[in-house]
């Protein structure tokens, strides 16, 4: 039999086999009970697929497995919960995020001249050393005595008091004056790692470089932003809080996923660009930082369960019938065939779609797509093509967190928000990354649907015939070994 | 930020360059000079370090010692896009196409400025008219001979003044190495190029000058024409590889 029928005879025998799942299913449990659970399904999936698109983008194209990942999703959950209930702490510390990015973001105008530096061999070793450890040292001069357990408080507070004012919990924040030292110090801290980064005298790394006017974008853009944010630090979290509430929920989705690029893209050039030559530290790497950044969370805001307030358009008690009348009334719930469903995780299944949407055209239609899918393949051809895969990397790299981010501040409104949120999303996303093939999005997409139907019909069979609750968990990790004994590459893998 | 090298009127010089892959010291002091507008041909037996050195003035593979001067700048030890980004494209042995991406896709990532395929878009599909027909189709659903053709096609995108082809013969049918053939002539009309070729009879119809490499090391060179010439020369370092200039590829 030749290749393309044995291909076309798998694809039926899937679709047969699927629709008899689907029909045994539907028989079985009724047509209220397979809708009901087959939303929940999608729901799951949504956030499943926003896990395992970065994770599987990124080892696709760098061979990475980010351990951190699931972090990233809690972050974002954090600071979408944060942005929406009282953004103080956010606009407390994004000057100084901003200040030591515009430090870091120095690294390709200080390269070209460090690196023609004459210096020992000893000393090519030492200094990038001794630039970290004063980098160290600086960003610890400029965090001295800055009350940040006081600022994370402050949306503790609103989180467990209602007030009719908005702006009651605003708390005074130290004088400007005071306060401008701050991220100056943490721009020198940046300027610091940017040297270090750069390895001074290390003649090997000249290379021709972009005109000045293009290597300047960055952080002058950054340096600007940094000027701005310390400006009207406190005065826009005023601004924020007097928003109506489902602009302000829009704003934190936005405010999550910058978050998360930006995190992703600092990570990946001061953490993971060093160990690329030794991809298992990375491996080890990540996982630290997982536990370092969970443990960071808990001493800003306690080991404790945070339920952020679902935004007006959610929020109303009632049920909707239409889709109309949800969008006029903001009900909490809607009537889908007899299914009383509630509106916030449709809007969840929204959000997966779209991001599925936006990766698949991301990947078919920019030169950005078509570098991944090339590099994924040979990186080395791509940059001899004369394409920077570095920064690729990088890119891909803030892409993949800000998803999970992303995905993490949809989760927010339903899930509690708490230090270890993320670690059951990430272990889900590496097998949707297992099943679907590691590279694909499409497989993650498919992966990550076949994965939150999985759980929601192993709870609702659970449920039903009285069964242990773990047996929706351990299904998931069935369907994986079942996938790896009849193709170990994964559902939409390529061989290699 | 160029440092100027004196070159000789050479577009490219390699001087003793030594290259490791691992632990294995691949390149042990490989020189070679191509005169701009000519072709020239790296020859040698399997394994003697051809490939590794295109890779070398690629940046793929970086030396550990020795030149590499490209137009009059000094390019060993930079980054092998920035390498590409001077003005040298690299076409590498065994047709290392994008398998996922389209042939359109695939000449369209080989753009440097925008606007450089459509430019180049004549020459292209003059020289390989199959790709225009083929341009929907991905990589993986083309013949060995036409991904040849893409991966040859894929450096001419961009202006470069200088082609790096590894084996461009390699798998092909005798008809199809008579239109490879054909296009490298045409090439050289307005590109320099080094050529690495197993087989003989074309490199020896295409090539002005050669480069023997045995064992790392570069130990003959000289004018084409004075090559053929030499019998003794020829068994002594290409051995097999005259004896059956065309049956190896036919029999594929």
């Amino acid at each position: 039999m030749s290749h393309n029928n044995k291909k076309i005879l798998y694809i039926v025998i899937g679709v047969l086999l699927v629709a008899a799942i689907i029909f045994g299913l539907y028989s079985y449990a009724g047509q209220q009970a397979f809708i009901r659970t087959t939303l929940s399904g999608l729901t799951l999936g949504s956030l499943f697929f926003l896990v395992a698109a970065g994770l599987t983008l990124i080892f696709g194209l760098m061979d990475v497995l980010n351990f951190a990942h699931g972090s990233m999703f809690m972050l974002g959950a954090y600071a979408g919960w944060q942005f929406y209930t009282n953004p103080t702490f956010i606009f407390g510390i994004l000057p100084l995020l901003l200040a030591f990015a515009t430090g870091v973001m120095l690294i390709p105008l200080v390269k070209p001249l460090l690196v023609r530096l004459e210096l020992s061999e000893a000393w090519q070793k030492r200094l990038p050393k001794l630039m970290y450890f004063a980098a160290l040292v600086v960003a610890v001069l400029a965090l001295i005595n800055f009350d940040i357990l006081g600022l994370a408080e402050t949306a503790m507070v609103a989180a467990t008091t209602t007030s009719s004012n908005p702006l009651a919990e605003l708390s005074p924040q130290e004088p400007l004056l005071r306060f401008l030292w701050r991220p100056l110090l943490l721009m020198l801290s940046g300027a610091l790692v940017a040297v270090g980064v750069s390895k001074p005298g290390d003649r090997t790394e000249i290379s021709a470089y972009d005109p000045i006017r293009k290597r300047l974008i960055l952080p002058v853009v950054l340096f600007v932003l940094t000027i701005i944010f310390t400006l009207v630090r406190e005065s826009a979290s005023e601004a924020v809080l007097l928003m109506d509430g489902n602009l302000r929920f829009g704003l934190s989705i936005l405010a999550a996923t910058l978050f998360g690029l930006l995190l992703g893209s600092l990570i990946e050039i001061t953490m993971i660009r060093p160990l690329y030559v030794r991809s298992f530290f990375i491996v080890l790497m990540t996982l630290g930082l997982s536990f370092v950044l969970r443990e960071l969370v808990q001493v800003l805001w306690d080991p404790l369960a945070y339920q952020m307030v679902r935004p007006p358009l959610f929020a109303q008690p009632g049920r909707a019938t239409t889709i109309a009348e949800w969008l006029m009334n903001g009900s909490s719930t809607i009537s889908i065939a007899g299914v009383t469903f509630p509106t916030y995780r449709l809007f969840v299944i929204l959000l997966g779609l779209v991001m599925f949407i936006f990766v698949t055209l991301l990947m078919t239609r920019t030169r950005l797509g078509m570098i991944i899918r090339a590099g994924v393949q040979d990186q080395q051809m791509v940059e001899a093509l004369g394409i920077n895969v570095k920064r690729v990397f990088t890119l891909v790299f803030g892409l993949g967190v800000a998803l999970a981010a992303l995905g993490g501040i949809g989760a927010a409104p339903f899930l509690p928000v708490q230090p270890m949120m993320g670690d059951q999303y990430q272990m889900q996303g590496f097998i949707t990354v297992v099943i679907g093939g590691m590279g694909s999005y499409v497989g993650a997409f498919v992966g990550a649907m076949i994965l939150g139907m999985a759980r929601a019909f192993g709870d609702y069979f659970a449920l039903k015939l009285q069964l242990s609750p773990t047996i929706a968990e351990a299904s998931t990790v069935i369907i994986m070994i079942v996938v790896l004994l009849l193709r170990p590459q994964g559902l939409f893998g390529k061989k290699d | 930020m160029s440092e100027t090298t004196e070159n000789n009127g050479y577009l490219l010089s390699v001087e003793k360059i030594h290259t490791y892959i691992g632990q294995f010291h691949i390149l042990e002091g490989v020189s070679v000079d191509v005169a701009e507008g000519s072709i020239t041909v790296l020859l040698g037996r399997n394994g003697a370090g051809k490939t590794t050195t295109l890779k070398t003035i690629m940046g793929l593979t970086p030396p550990r010692d020795g030149r590499v001067v490209f137009d009059s700048q000094e390019i060993q030890g930079k980054r092998a896009f920035n390498i590409a980004n001077l003005g040298i494209g690299y076409v590498p042995e065994n047709r290392a196409i994008f398998r996922a991406l389209t042939v359109m896709e695939n000449l369209k990532l080989a753009e440097r400025k925008r606007g450089d395929l459509d430019r180049h878009a004549d020459l292209i599909f003059d020289l390989f008219p199959d790709l225009s027909r083929l341009s929907k189709l991905k990589g993986n659903q083309l013949s060995g001979g036409q991904q040849q053709m893409l991966a040859v096609a894929r450096a001419l995108v961009p202006d470069n003044k200088l082609l790096l082809i590894d084996e461009p013969s390699e798998g092909l049918a005798p008809i199809l190495i008579q239109q490879m053939m054909e296009a490298i002539r045409k090439l050289k009309e307005t590109t320099t190029i080094l050529l690495v070729e197993q087989n003989f009879i074309m490199a020896s119809q295409l090539a002005e000058r050669y480069v023997i490499i045995d064992d790392g090391k570069s130990v003959h060179r000289g004018l084409m024409s004075d090559l053929v010439q030499d019998q003794d020369l020829i068994h002594q370092y290409l051995g097999a590889s005259i004896q059956a200039p065309l049956s190896k590829s036919e029999a594929k």
